[in-house]
């Protein structure tokens, strides 16, 4: 019945067009627009007719050290942010799935779920406090424990740290959900099998569980690249790319690049971090698909 | 009869309307005190222009810039528009249609108050980018009652201010306990935050350049300069005068400092004093020059720009649009701006109902001195100053142990940088 496929096909983006025609008209418009920007010079870029500079701009991005520390720099990050952020909420999702929590299962889903809703600026305003070498909460309680006192986002040596820990509060909690929800369809035949062949428990989980949790580590693999290649927010509000550029990411950087005019520059970055973020993604989709198959 | 009496109507209709209305458009990024302002100065403009209203219409400045940009390259430019001479500067570089306004001030006839200091703040590649409205005074301020808690007078002197610094912080002033309080708030994460903080201590203390003289000659190893700049680094490091987040903090956060009242020593824009006088300080502050550094030189108040009025080449009704940019700087849109905003450049307004801190801005009687603004001749500057100040942050965070070398070194660097953007850039 080929007509009435083509018939229900078109019917389908009938319903799809309008989505399409506005996610290329808000989506994938402005990020050509900015990729036209990033080939013309900075000071005629938003003029009807710029001057187009070819390369010139991803070549003076790539030759500017500060750029260079700072891609290196949100490499590091994205790295450890996404193997801390993974393996915490991995941890607290097979605590939530145990026998061991009991009641309490409720109020450790709602803590780490109700961050991931709190407006993201509120919650980095009060992690800004908490850090603060005057008055800040963590400094009181090391100290009050008779610990040497973190350093917090005032230095350089640890300000990435302490991003990191208000990212992790920030967002672990959605990772959390999506390795919950795998955990509720395993095959728990697979698990009592094992604990019948006297696997140990680590033996259980590397080799029953784990592999079962592909899916939802695949799932959240692609999105905290995503997400901590991209770190902008949290940067604004708490550090502003400092102290000394200890948390100047690439976002961060464009951003400030942009604010001083030099938009060629500043989209240019933008286009690097955009291709890397889309190479990242689709590898690591890759290689979890590839691993499932 | 239906037909005359239609004719009649019609004819009654046309004598009895006013005219075509004009309507003035002007964007600006002062909030909603500036669109107050420019309302009652557009109805007080209306009334010797019959039919013409202003509209104004208030962007927070990062949208202002694009959105300016983008409606003068697009043929859609407003009819005016009001903010800082620095951010018009980047508007006319970025589209090159803003109009020189100097036949528009030599056309009126009482512009004398306006200094040769306010008019070069206010030309940009040979042509005069904005007519000066409001001249921005910055003076620097000090907490009265802790003042008088560590009985101490207004300092004088950079060493009166350090002494009074120690003094407060070792006093427990707010009686919250010592560790809380600070001597300065300051801010430096971005940086025009950090630079503009070493721009007032050091036009402050007398001196003309911060980083470059107007040929792009870097000075900040010259000895007095070497000096001011040392003395604020440390300011951060060594003496520890400061919150010591300090780094991180950008406006908001030293306004929060400030109003919060964790600091004693502050800066004091003459658009913060009425909400000081009523609110967060609530009056608890007194006002003058920034402290001296040098005893041969004159310290000041730092005239920190201009913010004035700009009109695009293709703005709809230019014409009108002169008229009513030079009317911004007649007596009764002025007066409205002190009123109202806090600033003007006419000194022969009524201030009689200013507070007496609000008078000291509106008639000065304290030496000024004005910001050099590099990048209005020098294209390059703001890459170089972006530069300069990842030096600087990078003394905070780890402060040098010889500041004497530290400062000639990066001089040295900064010479290098410089040369090499003016050969690329020009």
């Amino acid at each position: 019945m080929p007509g009435l496929a083509i018939r229900r096909e078109g019917v389908f983006y009938l319903f799809a067009l309008p989505f399409a025609a506005l996610t290329i008209l808000f989506g994938l418009w402005p990020i050509l627009l900015s990729i036209q920007v990033s080939f013309t010079a900075s000071a005629t870029a938003l003029q009807p007719h710029p001057q187009w500079v070819g390369l010139a701009n991803y070549a003076a991005i790539f030759a500017d050290p500060v750029f260079q520390a700072s891609l290196a720099r949100t490499l590091l990050y994205t790295v450890l942010a996404v193997a801390a952020n993974l393996a915490f909420a991995l941890a607290y999702a097979l605590l939530l799935d145990s026998a061991l929590i009991g009641w309490g299962r409720t109020v450790f889903k709602l803590a780490v779920f109700l961050p991931v809703v709190t407006p993201d600026v509120a919650g980095y305003v009060v992690w800004r406090w908490l850090y603060d070498q005057s008055f800040g909460a963590v400094n009181a309680a090391l100290k009050l424990a008779g610990l040497p006192g973190f350093g917090g986002l005032a230095s350089p040596g640890t300000a990435m740290l302490a991003l990191l820990v208000a990212e992790l509060w920030h967002h672990a909690g959605f990772y959390v959900l999506i390795f919950l929800a795998n955990l509720a369809i395993l095959d728990r035949a697979q698990t009592e099998a094992s604990h019948i062949d006297g696997a140990t428990t680590l033996q259980r989980f590397w080799y029953v569980t784990l592999p079962q949790l592909r899916p939802a580590i695949a799932v959240n693999l692609v999105y905290a690249l995503i997400q901590f290649l991209k770190t902008f927010t949290a940067v604004v509000v708490m550090t502003k790319g400092g102290p000394a550029d200890a948390t100047n990411f690439v976002s961060f950087y464009a951003y400030q690049q942009f604010d001083s005019a030099q938009y060629g520059q500043a989209t240019a970055m933008a286009t690097v971090l955009f291709a890397i973020v889309l190479l990242v993604a689709l590898s690591a989709y890759r290689v979890t698909e590839r691993g499932r198959a | 009869m239906f037909i005359r009496l239609i004719t009649a109507l019609v004819a009654a209709m046309l004598l009895a309307s006013p005219g075509r209305a004009q309507q003035l458009s002007i964007w600006h990024d002062l909030g909603d005190n500036g669109t107050k302002w420019l309302a009652e100065a557009g109805a007080e403009f209306a009334k010797t222009h019959p039919g013409v209203s202003l509209r104004p219409i208030s962007y927070p400045t990062d949208q202002w810039f694009g959105r300016t940009i983008g409606a003068i390259n697009t043929g859609t430019a407003p009819d005016l528009l009001f903010s800082n001479y620095e951010r018009v500067i980047r508007v006319a570089s970025q589209t090159g249609k803003i109009g020189d306004m100097r036949a528009v001030l030599d056309g009126i006839a009482d512009h004398g108050f306006l200094s040769g200091d306010d008019l070069r703040v206010a030309s940009f590649g040979g042509r005069m980018i904005i007519l000066p409205v409001q001249r921005v005074q910055m003076a620097f301020g000090v907490r009265k009652s802790w003042l008088d808690k560590v009985g101490e007078p207004f300092p004088q002197t950079w060493e009166d201010a350090k002494r009074v610094a120690g003094k407060f912080q070792a006093g427990d002033p707010e009686g919250t306990g010592t560790g809380t309080v600070f001597g300065f708030a300051l801010e430096a994460a971005k940086p025009r935050d950090l630079i503009h903080m070493l721009d007032l201590f050091t036009f402050g203390a007398g001196l003309r350049h911060t980083l470059v003289d107007p040929e792009g000659n870097v000075v900040i190893d010259e000895p007095e300069h070497a000096r001011v700049l040392a003395e604020v680094l440390n300011t951060f490091g060594a003496y520890k005068l400061v919150p010591p987040d300090t780094i991180n903090y950008s406006f908001n956060e030293m306004y929060q400092v400030i109003e919060g009242g964790r600091t004693g020593m502050f800066r004091v824009g003459d658009w913060n004093v009425a909400k000081w006088d009523a609110q967060g300080i609530k009056g608890d502050f007194v006002v003058g020059a920034w402290p001296r550094f040098f005893a041969d030189r004159q310290n000041a108040v730092v005239i920190g720009g201009m913010r004035g009025v700009a009109v695009p080449e293709n703005a709809p009704n230019k014409k009108l649009a002169d008229e009513f940019a030079a009317f911004l700087l007649g007596k009764p849109a002025q007066q409205a701006s002190l009123r109202i905003v806090g600033s003007a450049v006419r000194r022969d307004l009524d201030v009689s109902g200013l507070s007496e801190r609000q008078r000291l801005f509106a008639q000065p009687q304290w030496p000024l001195i004005a910001y050099d603004f590099p990048e209005g001749g020098l294209a390059w500057y703001p890459e170089l100053e972006a530069a300069f100040h990842r030096k600087l942050l990078t003394a905070i965070a780890v402060p040098p142990q010889d500041m004497p070398a530290f400062v000639k070194a990066t001089a040295e660097e900064m010479r290098t940088l410089a040369k090499q953007l003016a050969a690329r850039k020009g």
